[in-house]
């Protein structure tokens, strides 16, 4: 393709559209390389009255670094479910485009993990099959596999139900084990959607305790998607917050909270409390307003 | 195996094995009652035959077990049994390999749902005792035409089962196994059939005894031997102990064959929570 000096619009990887902070912020740092990069990302689909198209996401842009603990926060509906699919190349957006160590994803991304909102584990498999299933994919070794999946649920705590079937498991086993069979292949990144959701409080916080030590022993990247600010503060480096649909990128936090960070009493933890506010008040200008709907032809 | 929830006081509880012992006195003790109403049938037939019904019409149970007893003594009705137990095992395998691979491929191929869809719907509507001349005319009227009405029969049964149960798999489930890495021919075998077993099954289950008519159909029509053929000369005999014969030889096959469903369906989905254990266990 030749085009003398002009400029092959078809063929230019530069977004058209606003570029957002978050963005610009990390080019300004490029020191590392980011191991995800959203490129201002518009997802449409179609509006319930079917004569048009809702706009969801318009122009999200922003990168996850390796190793860091990214989480997304937005208003329920604003879209923040959908860019976790795009990263796991479930779903491809209107417009822009995911980069994953600098491809573009243009197919389902098998370098990831996934912890959906349920735990998902397959019925018919134990849970040491549903733990040892990525390993039995790959075809790595029996004695191998055994030894990781002995490590794993050490890890998580779930030694000695290795026969038990998921429907014998609590809510809160099962998420474990949905976590050990996501961390048990090491993905470079692991993409967590609302994965604490479900469960009862207590629960979650000890889960969230977890999550937190598991994080800082396996050094993973994640990319963890909750519609709760405390969570969002007590776990993340970084805090994306989107706002209302059509959701655009309200702003990309940095959290200095030092760890390991107190789970069960946030409001001890210092400099907590600050943050929380100044989140808070972008935070409470997106929520308690119905959503807007935008036709876009 | 369902056991009535047994009332637990503290001295009971105290005392494992007199409980286990309990529950296997209750088991019994049902299988039992569930034996009586059968029983009564045969003494009220028994009872009424000749007194009230005339026995040429309806024959009487011990007259039948006499027939049996000397139909299978003289060896009369062997190859008969031979003929049929074969057609019947070779329709219902064939008929349900048939179903499973032809439900699997049209669930995982939409395109080619769309196109054969209306097709495989139109022959499920054609009555298929219809078929019988015609299958003797295409196979003969050798074991292979009742084979191939047998297998019709139960290709339709299962091929739905196995259509619906590929088709409304957990999509979520499918997707996270493919993001660990899962190829086609992986996700087939940790996904797709695992979770269209139970339906497999059921189909497997309900394609029983339309094997079983579409053997004895095919054998009416036109045949050479078979136990279809044995119940038609009876009838034509004026020999209903020999018609109640044939019958009873046929419920045996079902019993059988419902016998080893419910233990493949036990081993195939042990991973099932025990309220969702399939209702209809023929032990």
């Amino acid at each position: 393709m030749t085009t003398k000096g002009g400029i092959d619009l078809a063929n230019d990887p530069r977004p058209l559209g606003p570029v957002g902070e978050g963005r610009s912020r990390a080019r300004d740092e490029a020191i590392v390389s980011p191991v995800l990069a959203f490129e201002n990302i518009i997802q449409d689909f179609r509006s319930p009255q079917g004569d048009g198209a809702l706009r969801v996401l318009d122009g999200i842009s922003f990168d996850v670094k390796p190793g860091q603990f990214t989480a997304v926060v937005g208003p329920s509906g604003c879209g923040k479910s959908t860019l976790l699919q795009m990263a796991a190349g479930l779903l491809f957006p209107t417009f822009g485009s995911v980069h994953y160590q600098g491809q573009k994803i243009t197919t389902v991304n098998r370098s990831i993990g996934f912890v959906p909102q349920q735990a998902q584990l397959l019925p018919w498999k134990t849970l040491r099959e549903n733990v040892e299933l990525s390993l039995v994919l790959r075809h790595v070794a029996a004695k191998e596999r055994e030894q990781r999946v002995r490590e794993i649920l050490a890890a998580v705590g779930l030694s000695g139900f290795e026969n038990h079937y998921p429907h014998q498991l609590s809510g809160g086993m099962q998420k474990r084990a949905s976590i050990a069979r996501t961390l048990i292949y090491a993905p470079a990144v692991v993409l967590m959607d609302e994965p604490f959701g479900a469960l009862d409080a207590q629960t979650r916080m000890i889960m969230q305790n977890d999550l937190q030590t598991l994080w800082a022993r396996q050094g993973t990247t994640i990319l963890f998607v909750t519609h709760d600010l405390t969570e969002a503060i007590l776990l993340a480096d970084n805090v994306i917050l989107l706002g209302r649909q059509p959701t655009r990128l309200k702003a990309d936090i940095a959290v200095p909270l030092e760890r390991p960070r107190n789970v069960f009493q946030p409001f001890h933890t210092a400099g907590f409390a600050e943050l929380y506010d100044e989140v808070w008040t972008i935070f409470q200008s997106e929520i308690g307003r119905p959503a807007a709907l935008t036709n876009v032809g | 195996m369902s056991v009535a929830p047994m009332s637990t006081t503290v001295r009971e509880a105290a005392s494992p094995k007199r409980q286990a012992k309990r529950v296997i006195w209750r088991r019994m003790l049902m299988r039992l009652i569930g034996v009586l109403p059968g029983v009564a049938f045969l003494v009220l037939w028994q009872w009424a035959s000749g007194r009230y019904i005339r026995a040429i019409y309806v024959s009487r149970p011990t007259d039948i077990a006499v027939r049996l007893y000397q139909a299978i003594a003289s060896g009369e009705i062997l190859p008969d049994l031979v003929t049929t137990g074969e057609e019947l095992v070779l329709g219902y395998v064939i008929g349900v390999a048939m179903g499973i691979v032809g439900g699997y491929a049209l669930a995982r191929a939409p395109r080619l749902a769309a196109v054969f869809e209306p097709y495989v719907m139109a022959f499920y509507g054609v009555p298929k005792i219809a078929l019988a001349p015609l299958f003797i005319i295409w196979f003969g009227i050798g074991i292979w035409s009742k084979v191939a009405l047998a297998a019709v029969m139960v290709f339709f049964l299962v091929f739905y089962n196995v259509y619906m149960g590929v088709r409304t798999v957990d999509r979520e489930l499918v997707n996270l196994t493919m993001i660990m890495g899962a190829s086609e021919s992986q996700l087939t075998r940790h996904v797709y059939l695992p979770a269209a077993a139970p339906f497999v099954i059921m189909g497997m289950r309900m394609a029983i005894p339309y094997s079983v008519i579409g053997v004895i159909v095919g054998e009416f029509t036109s045949s050479v031997q078979g136990l279809g053929l044995f119940i038609s000369q009876a009838s034509a005999d004026y020999d209903p102990a020999g018609v109640f014969a044939g019958i009873a030889i046929l419920l045996l096959f079902v019993f059988v064959a419902n016998a080893g469903a419910t233990r493949l369906e036990r081993r195939l989905l042990r991973w099932r929570p025990a309220h969702q254990e399939s209702m209809q266990q023929i032990p």
